[in-house]
């Protein structure tokens, strides 16, 4: 059943990660990332990893790829495919680029001498992988790593507002609103804005579509 | 292969109570179909269907039948695929959820050990949102398949919608889990034998049914069906069964967070004032709850106007998540000094 399993998730995950380079149209290229990103998360729920895979769904395929989905739905049309560039330059930088990773690789795996291929594998132990031992890991043998990523990604998040305001910065207080104007919003045929007592539609907001992208990227920040 | 899911049963009882609960929980959707026909009629003041059946109860199946019946058709530009397979997402990735309610603990069936509850994994909330990743890929390649300028508002509404108040709904259900101290959800339910959630998780509460509400697609937060404006949003291009699928999505969608909140905040199985029933009566109970919610859900359709786009994103980002920030917070701080 597990080797099953294994098999069905590697192939996925391989016929996923070869899509997202040979498809020409980005949208699909993005949805086989997407499948390839599930296949993984196959991969680590055989391994036991429960709380791993599920975070890959949630963050990856529910929070990351959405963004990409958004983007490319946005820009890139039915047929219309990326257009290669096809430059010598190009060319040679990817070349050189690939036989580094590949040389990398093959000292990644081949200098382990492969001793793994004999042995059982790790043992598994009761606990492991689930969210309490996950949170023990961090907040004591990883707390350093830990905090400098969440570091890291609190500056992306504070880059984000920081842009999305500066593109903005005529109409920053368009979407701003009190509870009064939440409660009870301008421009929605009130009795008194149709008599005239109260401040009738002059300040209308903005339409809905650029505030929408900024509400987007700053999302991304916080959800990444 | 699965190392923290319990199973307590034996094979054959596993399958024969995935059977009974998909059952009961599915036959619930045409009831609250029927339901909210019926009681929206009454909230309006008039009667609502009544032709079909005794007091028009065959409804759901005369609406069933006709849209099964139809001709399947899709416009000629649509991606077939994506056009095909995107309502089956948005059916898999709500009724996945029934596998994790629970009804009742363990108990003892014919000499069986069994536990009245579909699987319970040691993640169960990261379930749930992995569930709503699913639900995403649903409407959002629904509205781009139809190759539609209003499918493709909709959907991009829909899915801004969707991932804008899970972010709330995620960090609102944070409290619950570290009030718990597990994400199994047979593990909260049975830490609220003393004190039901909903009373030291308020806000935690009214948060996660506000953005209940908003992944359901329901009005007031129907803004991506918004007909006034853009005809039917993810689903304008969809008729016949796979419309069908869409809106069966999005009553199981009702149904099944009307469960997930009596789960999570209001006790589950357990009863008030310390009764404590036999244990054949606990899926009942978990089920007259539930249906309180349904209702609930119908009476606020009901009660409350649409919110303009641009409010209903303020309101996600600039309210709900803040304040379930703050929840967490504090409902941090207070279980690290009580204990």
């Amino acid at each position: 059943m597990a080797e099953f399993f294994y098999f069905l998730c590697a192939i996925v995950a391989i016929a996923g990660a070869i899509g997202v380079v040979a498809l020409r149209n980005p949208f699909y290229a993005v949805l086989s990332l997407v499948c390839h990103l599930f296949a993984l998360a196959g991969l680590f729920l055989l391994l036991r990893a429960e709380f791993v895979a599920f975070a890959q769904i949630v963050v990856y395929a529910g929070a990351v790829m959405v963004l990409y989905v958004f983007t490319v739905g946005y820009v890139g049309g039915d047929d219309e495919s990326v257009r290669p560039w096809h430059g010598p330059a190009q060319k040679g930088v990817a070349l050189v680029f690939a036989g580094m990773l590949f040389v990398e690789l093959c000292l990644a795996i081949l200098g382990s001498g492969l001793k793994a291929l004999d042995g059982e594998g790790a043992p598994y132990e009761a606990g492991f992988g689930s969210p309490g031992q996950i949170g023990e890991l961090f907040l004591t043998t990883f707390l350093f790593a830990f905090e400098a990523a969440s570091i890291l990604l609190l500056i992306a998040a504070v880059g984000a507002v920081v842009l999305a305001r500066r593109r903005g910065a005529g109409r920053v207080e368009a979407d701003r609103m009190t509870f009064t104007e939440f409660m009870r919003p301008i421009g929605t045929g009130t009795t008194a804005e149709a008599v005239g007592t109260r401040d009738a539609g002059i300040n209308l907001p903005a339409p809905a579509a650029e505030p929408e992208r900024e509400q987007l990227e700053s999302g991304r920040g916080e959800r990444a | 292969m699965f190392a923290d899911v319990f199973f307590v049963e034996p094979w054959w009882m596993q399958l024969i109570k995935s059977l009974v609960i998909f059952l009961v929980v599915f036959n619930l959707v045409p009831i609250t179909l029927l339901a909210e026909r019926k009681l929206l009629g009454r909230f309006q003041a008039r009667y609502g269907p009544n032709r079909v059946g005794p007091y028009g109860a065959m409804q759901p199946l005369a609406d069933i039948g006709k849209l099964l019946g139809k001709q399947q058709f899709a416009p000629r530009h649509a991606q077939h695929f994506l056009y095909v397979i995107a309502p089956c997402l948005s059916v898999i990735a709500a009724a996945g959820v029934i596998a994790l309610i629970p009804f009742g603990p363990t108990v003892d069936i014919f000499g069986t050990e069994t536990g009245l509850y579909g699987i319970d994994v040691s993640i169960g909330i990261l379930f749930l949102f992995a569930l709503g990743a699913v639900s995403f890929y649903g409407l959002m390649l629904g509205g781009w398949a139809s190759t539609n300028k209003y499918s493709f508002l909709g959907a991009m509404r829909a899915a801004a919608q969707l991932i804008s108040y899970e972010a709330a709904q995620g960090l609102a259900l944070v409290g619950v889990v570290i009030t718990a101290g597990s994400l199994s959800l047979v593990d909260i339910v049975e830490a609220q034998a003393g004190m039901w959630y909903f009373i030291p998780q308020f806000v935690g509460f009214i948060i996660f049914l506000i953005a209940g509400f908003a992944e359901s697609n329901r009005p007031p937060f129907a803004l991506p069906e918004g007909e006034a404006e853009i005809i039917g949003g993810y689903a304008t291009e969809y008729g016949g069964g796979r419309f069908a699928n869409y809106y069966m999505a999005e009553y199981l969608e009702v149904v099944v967070i009307s469960f997930l909140t009596v789960t999570l905040f209001f006790g589950g199985w357990h009863l008030p004032f310390g009764i404590d029933p036999p244990h054949w009566v606990d899926p009942i109970v978990v089920i007259v709850k539930a249906i309180f919610f349904i209702f609930f859900f119908i009476w606020i359709r009901a009660t409350l106007p649409a919110l303009r786009y641009d409010q209903l994103m303020s309101f996600g980002w600039k309210v709900l998540l803040p304040l379930a920030m703050l929840n967490t917070l504090v409902t941090a701080v207070l279980v690290v000094t009580l204990n």
